[in-house]
């Protein structure tokens, strides 16, 4: 006998008409023959999979292993494997995906020299490490203002930074992905890899926010609108 | 119209040029559409993304083919359907205007529907009459 006795999780008993236009336009681009069902399936299979803990397990184990540190800066996707991901084998393909062009950069924070990761031009992610982008890293605003005044930006992620503290923006490209390696913070003394990958939050890996004890998921940010676009009439 | 130009990583300058104009289909399905933050409040659901927004990754990615492992001056035209930069610039610009008020991922979803329909890769009566079949299919149950 199964157990009734719990309560089903709450669903959205409703049709919306997003979720009919989203399925119309995939039919149709089938039927069209722009890609197939099968691919279609196959590609959000492997989508389903991509999440920010790799990453966080990532960072963790190279605060304990200094040669582990040591291949993280040196070949990102090398150092990527001993967390499960292959960026060439691991995706449908065999030979990387068509979003995420396999090459990873592993950014390393000191006490004097904070990186951030921004994508200037669009939403460029290290999706097979880090999972899908936050809807605030997609937006303009923060485009195009962190590259302008990083240090204003990160304050209003909660992250003051001193003076002293080199901050440097590095933009995602086609060829090019990055993650942050954030400082281990104080009181993390013995602390096993897994209570530390616990406190790297996705925010933490992009660059906007500092792990802290205590702190295992991101902030809610609300999403400002670029007061000056760059468009130009022709 | 609004053409626009930027810059790409390498420098060279990336023309394109959307019309921003509203489309009737989906000016309908932004004012009668609900949209998930009011679906998943109402039904007491923590999941922040719809369930389609993985679906709708993945038909943008699908349709991008491998636009987004070769610089973009290197894409043979026509080799896919809509390549990624062209798609994202479209959808910012989209995005500031006649789609501002509209959440994400709903926005991204209008913007590339309005995106395929001035391609011509899709008919807007075509979408019409698919997403009444469509309709009509979810909610038989």
């Amino acid at each position: 006998m199964a157990d009734h006795d719990h309560k089903p999780a709450p669903m959205v008993d409703e049709v919306s008409d997003f979720e009919i236009l989203e399925l119309a336009v995939r039919e149709l681009a089938i039927e069209k023959g722009l890609f197939s069902a099968e691919d279609h399936r196959v590609w959000t299979e492997y989508v389903h999979t991509l999440g920010p803990l790799p990453a966080a397990r990532l960072v963790a184990k190279a605060w304990l292993d200094p040669e582990y540190k040591k291949l993280c800066e040196e070949d990102g996707v090398e150092a990527s494997k001993a967390v499960g991901i292959d960026w060439v084998m691991t995706p449908p393909t065999h030979f990387g995906t068509p979003s995420d062009y396999c090459n990873l950069r592993v950014l390393v924070d000191t006490p004097k020299l904070k990186h951030v990761v921004v994508c200037t031009l669009c939403s460029c992610y290290p999706r097979p490490i880090l999972g899908q982008s936050p809807e605030w890293y997609r937006t303009p605003n923060y485009r195009r203002r962190l590259v302008r005044w990083p240090r204003q930006v990160l304050s209003e992620f909660g992250m003051q930074l001193p003076e002293d503290v080199e901050v440097r923006v590095a933009d995602s490209n086609q060829k090019t992905r990055y993650i942050v390696m954030p400082v281990r913070p104080e009181g993390t003394e013995g602390w096993t890899e897994d209570q530390l990958a616990e406190i790297v939050t996705r925010d933490c890996l992009i660059g906007v926010a500092l792990p802290k004890p205590g702190i295992t998921s991101n902030a809610k940010r609300p999403v400002l609108k670029a007061k000056n676009p760059v468009h130009h009439d022709h | 119209m609004t053409a626009t130009n930027r810059k790409a990583s390498d420098g060279q300058e990336i023309e394109r040029v959307i019309d921003t104009s509203p489309i009737p289909l989906l000016e309908e399905v932004q004012s009668k559409g609900r949209v998930w933050e009011d679906l998943a409040a109402q039904y007491g659901v923590t999941n922040p993304d719809p369930p389609w927004k993985i679906t709708l990754e993945a038909t943008c990615d699908l349709l991008a083919g491998d636009s987004c492992v070769k610089f973009h001056e290197e894409i043979e035209e026509g080799s896919c359907a809509l390549p990624a930069l062209e798609r994202r610039a479209e959808e910012d610009d989209l995005s500031e205007t006649i789609y501002e008020e509209v959440p994400f991922p709903e926005r991204q979803l209008l913007a590339l529907a309005h995106s395929m329909i001035r391609r011509g890769l899709l008919d807007e009566q075509e979408l019409a009459r698919r997403m009444e079949q469509v309709g009509q299919r979810l909610n038989s149950a």
